[in-house]
């Protein structure tokens, strides 16, 4: 459906996005998570053709958006992050207007326009100037522009800002059932949405892409390893020496322990390994009293900050 | 050919709903009336004027020019500055249209609103045919002469707009511009006589002067034609220009 290969793009001196690679196949809902600035917006424009790379290039069931713009633009629906729209043109002027320049003309244009307001419910304000509607139902015009040539592939930036819950619920509904007959990629840098509707993500950040696969992988993948926390009762040097035993221990930290005579300690395991059982066991076995053993999952939220304030670190 | 109509209805309905289009259309109205208030004033003496009266509505005035070189700014400033503005740049240039339909579309649409404006002065033809015996053959030619200059100016028009963000600056660039090119007939004093030729076949006063005198002259014709085709290409060039910034 959509390959992009090796995208680079300068603003002046400045890296907009660095070599980014990715695919998407037909029937995928693949989201775009990253923090303000990571780069979500300059990669949608440069896959729909707005902006040219410097660098590498774009193919939409195998058209080039360099080469063949205007046909590779044809599989494409677009609503862009701002969702810019004439406010002095009514509803139905504007996707009149949306859908004549997208190839469309008499009863195929009327039909599809009928189909697209209903589909995206803007049929109550149809009849009205854009510059007096609500900011869900602009979302929404917007999204009915993006449909109206029923195009195979949506590009949707950051389709729920700036509502509120109830309109985000609503439009995150609308692209649900929109991926049925869709591939939609969307970008957020909210990552319960990508929860919510995606079954693929790309995380971007600082211009480059950091992670590309399922939502499942993700998760793991953010989450790392699950963190456990014991206390003892014992001296902290017996509580040391008693979990360096333990070879599926990764490592482990000491905390500060509340209570006098007890040590508290933070274990991370081997990859894939629960080693809460280990532990009880030693302690049984070296008679040191187990007073808490409990495991720490991070949130995902948690995580995606971790990441993302680790990168910065790194550099 | 369907997404250039598109286009330039969506224009034109857009020149309609602002108060800009009656503006213009007004003050287009309100000068050319009162030239031709002149040109009757001028008939109705008793010696015969040394030209033709309809010259005078032709390029034969100063404000034929001050008209010329203020409305087609303000006809042309709003069609690529307010899109990029208002961000709407972005939907209309990854819709499957070319660069070239959309200069077009726009360049119809402030042209089809000129023609408009001066169709309206063919009610003076036929208050002047009531008059008197008209001449046409220097009323068709000076019709065709306001209809190539129209074209070159808003062609100069549409690609001041489509590099500006900003519509004052859009009408600032191309006033400067099509000031410049009326303002040329000056030079020609500057200059030697050697170089008085070259400027006088680009000299716009002397071009409609000829039209208006029933004289096509090939040259006129085909630098206006160029002086267009140029500016449009420049303004395609430039929609180009910025997806590669
Ligand atoms: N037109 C531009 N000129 C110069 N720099 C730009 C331009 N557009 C974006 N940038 C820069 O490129 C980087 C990526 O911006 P981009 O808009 O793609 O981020 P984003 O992920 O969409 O962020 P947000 O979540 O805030 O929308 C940012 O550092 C931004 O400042
Ligand atoms: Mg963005």
């Amino acid at each position: 459906m959509l390959k992009a290969q090796e995208l680079t793009k300068l603003y002046g001196s400045k890296k907009g996005v660095e070599n980014i690679n990715f695919s998407v196949e037909k029937g995928e809902i693949v989201g775009f998570l990253g923090p303000n600035g990571a780069g979500k917006t300059t990669t949608m424009r440069l896959i729909t053709g707005y902006l040219y790379p410097n660098e590498g290039d774009v193919y939409i069931e195998g058209h080039s958006i360099i080469e063949n713009p205007s046909k590779a633009r044809e599989f494409i629906g677009y609503l862009p992050e701002s969702n810019p729209l004439y406010e002095d043109l009514k509803v139905k002027e504007y996707l009149e207007f949306r859908g004549r320049i997208k190839g469309l003309k008499g009863k195929k244009l009327q039909q599809k326009m009928d189909e697209v307001a209903q589909k995206t419910e803007i049929t109550d304000v149809i009849g009205k100037l854009i510059g007096n509607c609500s900011k869900g139902y602009r979302q929404r015009i917007g999204i009915a522009d993006a449909l109206i040539n029923d195009p195979p592939l949506l590009i949707l930036d950051e389709p729920t800002q700036g509502l509120d819950p109830a309109q985000i619920y609503h439009i995150r509904e609308l692209i649900k059932s929109l991926s049925e007959g869709h591939t939609v990629i969307l970008s957020t840098h909210i990552l319960s949405e990508v929860e919510a509707i995606c079954s693929k993500v790309l995380l971007i950040h600082k211009g480059k892409i950091h992670f590309d696969g399922s939502l499942e992988e993700m998760k793991s993948a953010l989450r790392g390893r699950t963190q456990i926390k014991v206390t003892l009762l014992c001296p902290e040097y017996k509580g040391a020496e008693l979990l360096s035993q333990i070879h599926n221990i990764e490592k482990f930290a000491v905390e500060k322990s509340e209570e006098e005579k007890q040590c508290a300690f933070t274990i991370e395991g081997k990859e894939g390994v629960d080693v809460r059982e280990e532990i009880f066991w030693k302690c049984f076995e070296t008679k040191i009293p187990l007073l808490e053993i409990y495991s720490v999952k991070r949130t995902l939220e948690e995580a995606f900050l971790k990441m993302v304030s680790e990168e910065e670190e790194n550099q | 050919m369907n997404k250039v109509i598109a286009i330039v209805r969506k224009e034109l309905w857009q020149y309609f709903f602002s108060p800009i289009a009656y503006i213009v259309l007004a003050s287009f109205v309100l000068i050319n009336s009162f030239v031709f208030y002149i040109v009757l004033a001028a008939m109705s003496k008793a010696a015969s004027p040394p030209i033709s009266p309809m010259a005078l509505l032709f390029g034969g005035t100063f404000f034929f020019w001050l008209l010329l070189i203020v409305m087609i700014p303000v006809l042309t400033m709003r069609l690529g500055a307010e899109e990029r503005k208002s961000g709407t740049i972005e939907t209309l240039l990854t819709a499957p249209v070319s660069d070239f339909e959309i200069v077009i579309g726009k360049f119809l649409s402030s042209f089809l609103f000129y023609l408009l404006a001066w169709a309206l002065t063919l009610v003076y033809v036929f208050i002047l045919k009531s008059y008197d015996n008209v001449d046409f053959g220097p009323i068709l030619s000076g019709y065709l002469g306001v209809i190539l200059i129209g074209a070159f100016f808003i062609s100069i028009g549409i690609w001041a707009t489509m590099i500006s963000r900003n519509q004052i600056v859009a009408a600032i660039i191309s006033f400067s511009v099509m000031a410049i090119m009326v303002g040329m007939t000056f030079f020609s004093f500057i200059l030697g006589s050697e170089k008085k030729e070259l400027i006088q076949s680009i000299d716009l006063l002397a071009i409609m002067e000829n039209f208006s005198k029933g004289v096509i002259d090939t040259r006129n014709v085909i630098y206006l034609l160029t002086g267009t085709v140029l500016f449009l290409a420049l303004s395609v060039k430039s929609l180009e220009a910025r997806r590669w910034q």
